[in-house]
């Protein structure tokens, strides 16, 4: 709970750590890893915890993709406190195989399961019959350690270390998301499309939690899309991955490590620069060349952040969110030439302060960096650094209301607005998309008309 | 046999207890109150979450301090619309954020630290409700002890609530520990200013989406004053006085009736059972409390007043209503509060299903029930999807958990938890009731999911 002191320009806000968090925009790891294994094709995710550990990120994933989410749970109680919980979870994994008949089931720790001390990987593999086609991935991911970024990375890991398998090469890259949107999701396969690359997603949920009402209502039992497990298995040959999300960078390390598969652990394809770097990487990882038609994607974002710098030029923003989003999109608001005042993050990451400082440093910005603490601090530091704007999720609400100014919603949840989940932030379209809607944001708010009318 | 296992349920035969089609002949209720099958994708929470969710949480001057690891005070945070007319409860959330190391050494300086600097930075809070999540009761910090050490140091209330998730089989036990954590620590520790012989309380009243705002001036323009709303955009100060009121009713008669059943005992105060929903239970309501305090006349005048204002507005919605089925699946009261509501609309409920409900819910639902009616104790996913998919309703009233999987099925919905565009209580809530049943039935939008892509 404390501003990062160790940045080239001291911070001059010198909050007194606290014991208690107020405004957290953070979750626990089950609420990742539900959302990791949501992007598997026919993967039932299953909590071993209290019900309530199943509930709450159900409602959260309702609310904000505007999507049902099946989440089973184990149903863990009293007697679990005194006995340990593999009768619930064997139970529960036999009865989620019998009536839906998933590919797979994704089973997530809590902080219940975690205390106790259940042997989740004995515990499944055993409830499993001979011959069951049904792969278990059991994750740990306690709630009282790291967050939701936390859980989505360890499941996604889970995810490749259960089914990676070495064969033969297949010139495809492995993209890992990380918790994006669907709509960002859709922009980097669009890319990957005029690059002409093949891919495979760890983990997709561009259409697991973005579907369609198809024609009568009819319905499947588990949502169309997402990753194989075919494909999973599949990325041990991959000529490369690239982690969108540092933060659920650890499957590209083990499959560095385990099956010499190149990992890149670089910033978030926002803005000019982080884009390019991101389409450098698929280049160099698949041999091909950029087309025309990426150049003229990127010409256009060029185009769009010169029609608006006039607007734009030394406006101060101030962003809070997962990281790896955060760091980008600060480095995206500098290239616009916009004054990022305060960058926020709840999840602490290491790559987070020297992305930060490198902005800084390049642009004479005084961006304050604040890791691994809570919207009040952030609101504290915004109130002393100033700012216009307030990107964030919809918790940035009552910040951005109490300082009079607007707020563009990005991360998660979106709640508040609808539709956030469909559009993409990311690429050199996406990054059109965000800087039209700071753009929009401001010239909506307080900005006097007469000088709108050319 | 009246209880039916649906083709879902197959693998899980012991469902079977928990579903009955209603024969009068020969009458059976669903099984309740006990522990969920395992993995059947049950839609049912947890006891803290109806400790902190529905009962403390809006309380709205109390700081809502989560003691636990940090999901269970974010998933809480802001998310019940239960309304109030100060920021605090909803705005702002308070959480020890227990680490692995609070796991094994104990989270109880944390806890001490947490409340008192979070009475330092907001004075405006008249007490501290800490709530334990399952881990606290896992390693077992004293909480009772550290609230207590904790309300000398800041000189205000500071209440420990025995909530953890994995106790009990539903939420329902969390309302059990907020009523009689607050019952006993709370009511009679003051006494009210004034008392009048009309002094009452409106119990199991959550002011979601502002109900309260609506049924608590009915009873005022009676005469009665209403001492407190049990916990509806709630001062602190409105819970010590409680046990000084000539009369209870309680609307929430789920989570709120253990509190009303205490007091009795306790104090002598009766308690009536009320439904504040639809236009001819709110009327009864009004007269029954007139009854008790001998304002029958003013009852009736208020009823009167409402009936003239807003019965033409249900007429109409009746008209393009009429003949409608659908499903009700909430928590447990509202299923049974808005059976009768709903004919008053002239929709026949054709299924009901309770989240938590315990045998008196069942017995009250079975009792408007039609033969043929359906009513399913914890649904899970499944059983809501191949039920919806059997029996068409028009539409279904549940919540936001099982929207999206209704829209898919192209079937209209209504979220009876937080409301569409409530508030849905009293004369006037109903208006908004029957006009958001209106919308979602009657929107152009459903006709395209039949409507087919054809190349002509």
């Amino acid at each position: 709970m404390a501003l990062m002191n160790q940045s080239s320009e001291p911070i001059k806000t010198v909050q007194k750590p606290r014991s208690v968090t107020i405004n957290p925009p953070k979750m626990c790891q089950p609420m990742g890893a539900i959302l990791a294994y949501m992007g598997v094709h026919g993967c039932v995710p299953l909590v071993h915890g209290s019900q309530g550990c199943s509930t709450y990120p159900r409602y959260n994933i309702a609310r904000h993709f505007r999507e049902s989410a099946e989440v089973a749970v184990s149903s863990l109680a009293e007697d679990a406190a005194v006995y340990g919980g593999a009768r619930n979870l064997t139970e529960a994994i036999k009865n989620v195989k019998s009536r839906l008949n998933p590919d797979a089931i994704g089973i997530c720790t809590t902080c219940m399961s975690e205390t106790i001390g259940d042997d989740v990987k004995l515990i499944s593999k055993k409830a499993l019959t001979p011959g069951d086609a049904v792969k278990i991935f059991p994750a740990s991911t306690p709630s009282y350690v790291g967050t939701h970024l936390t859980g989505y990375d360890n499941a996604l890991r889970t995810l490749v270390e259960t089914m990676a398998i070495k064969g033969v090469a297949n010139n495809k890259i492995n993209i890992i998301t990380g918790i994006i949107n669907p709509g960002d999701i859709r922009e980097i396969k669009n890319m990957l499309r005029l690059m002409n690359v093949k891919s495979i997603f760890l983990s997709d949920i561009s259409d697991t939690l973005d579907s369609p009402i198809l024609p009568g209502g009819q319905k499947p039992v588990l949502p169309d899309g997402g990753t194989s497990i075919g494909d999973i298995a599949d990325s041990a040959n991959s000529l490369g991955t690239i982690a969108i999300c540092r933060t659920a960078g650890s499957a590209a390390t083990y499959l560095k490590n385990k099956f010499n598969v190149p990992s890149v652990l670089e910033p978030a394809p926002i803005g000019v620069i982080n884009t390019d770097r991101f389409v450098h990487n698929i280049c160099k990882l698949s041999g091909v060349s950029i087309p025309d038609d990426i150049i003229k994607e990127r010409g256009r974002l060029i185009d769009s952040m010169v029609d608006v710098h006039h607007y734009m030029y030394g406006r101060k923003v101030a962003i809070f969110g997962d990281p790896d989003l955060v760091s980008a999109i600060v480095r995206f608001c500098a290239e616009a030439g916009m004054n990022p005042t305060v960058a926020m993050t709840a999840t602490k990451h290491k790559d987070f302060a020297p992305d930060i400082r490198a902005v800084n440093t390049e642009y004479k910005t005084d961006t304050q960096i604040l890791e691994g603490t809570d919207l009040y601090e952030f609101h504290e530091v915004v109130k002393n650094h100033g700012a216009e704007l307030i990107l964030g999720n919809s918790k940035g609400k009552d910040v951005a209301d109490d300082e009079g100014v607007p707020l563009v919603r990005f991360g998660f949840p979106v709640y508040d607005r609808v539709g956030v989940y469909r559009y993409s932030i990311m690429g050199y379209s996406g990054s059109v998309y965000l800087l039209d809607q700071m753009t929009n944001a401001i010239l909506g708010h307080k900005y006097d008309p007469n000088k709108l009318h050319q | 046999m009246t209880t039916i296992l649906p083709e879902c349920d197959i693998p899980i035969p012991q469902r079977q207890t928990h579903i009955i089609c209603h024969d009068p002949e020969n009458m059976v209720l669903p099984m309740c109150n006990v522990q969920t099958v395992p993995g059947d994708m049950t839609e049912r929470g947890c006891t803290f979450a109806g400790c902190r969710g529905v009962v403390g949480g809006p309380v709205k001057d109390a700081i809502q301090l989560v003691h636990g690891p940090i999901g269970c005070a974010y998933y809480t945070w802001g998310t019940r619309r239960n309304l109030s007319d100060t920021k605090l409860h909803r705005k702002y959330c308070f959480s020890t954020d227990l680490t692995e190391e609070s796991v094994i050494y104990g989270g109880a300086k944390k806890l001490l630290n947490s409340i008192i600097e979070s009475h330092e930075l907001f004075p405006e809070g008249k007490a501290v409700f800490v709530y334990s999540t399952c881990v606290v009761g896992l390693i077992g910090d004293d909480t009772e002890a550290i609230c207590r050490q904790a309300s000398e140091k800041i000189g205000i209330p500071v209440i420990a609530f025995h909530c953890e998730g994995f106790r009990g089989v539903s939420q329902s036990l969390g309302h059990h520990i907020a009523n009689r954590t607050l019952f006993e620590k709370v009511v009679g520790t003051s006494e009210p200013e004034i008392t009048t012989p009309y002094d009452m309380c409106i119990v199991g009243e959550f002011n979601i989406d502002g109900d309260a705002w609506i049924v608590k001036p009915l009873f005022e323009r009676m005469g009665v004053r209403v001492l407190s709303v049990f916990t509806g955009n709630a001062s602190y100060a409105d819970i010590p006085p409680m046990h000084r009121a000539k009369l209870n009713i309680v609307q929430c008669q789920r989570s709120s009736t253990y509190i009303a059943k205490m007091i009795q005992e306790k104090y002598g105060v009766p308690y009536i059972n009320v439904s504040l929903f639809g236009m001819e239970q709110t009327a009864q309501a009004l007269r029954d409390v007139g009854k008790f305090f001998h304002l029958e006349e003013n009852a009736e005048k208020v009823i009167a007043e409402e009936l003239a204002k807003y019965q033409p507005l249900i007429d109409q919605y009746r008209r393009k209503l009429d003949g409608k089925k659908c499903f009700i699946y909430q928590g447990a009261p509202r299923a049974w509060h808005w059976m009768g509501p709903m004919r008053e609309l002239g929709i026949e409920t054709i299924l009901t299903a309770t989240t938590f409900g315990h045998r008196d819910d069942y017995e009250k639902i079975i009792e408007k029930a039609k033969p043929g009616h359906i009513c399913i104790d914890n649904p899970n996913a499944l059983e809501i999807e191949e039920y919806l998919v059997k029996l068409k309703p028009d539409f279904f009233i549940g919540g936001l958990k099982e929207k999206y999987l209704t829209y898919k099925l192209g079937i209209p919905f209504i979220n009876g938890h937080s409301y569409e565009e409530g508030p849905y209580a009293g004369f006037e809530g109903f208006v908004n009731f029957a006009k958001d049943i209106d919308v979602a039935v009657n929107s152009p939008v459903w006709k395209f999911i039949n409507y087919p892509l054809e190349v002509k």
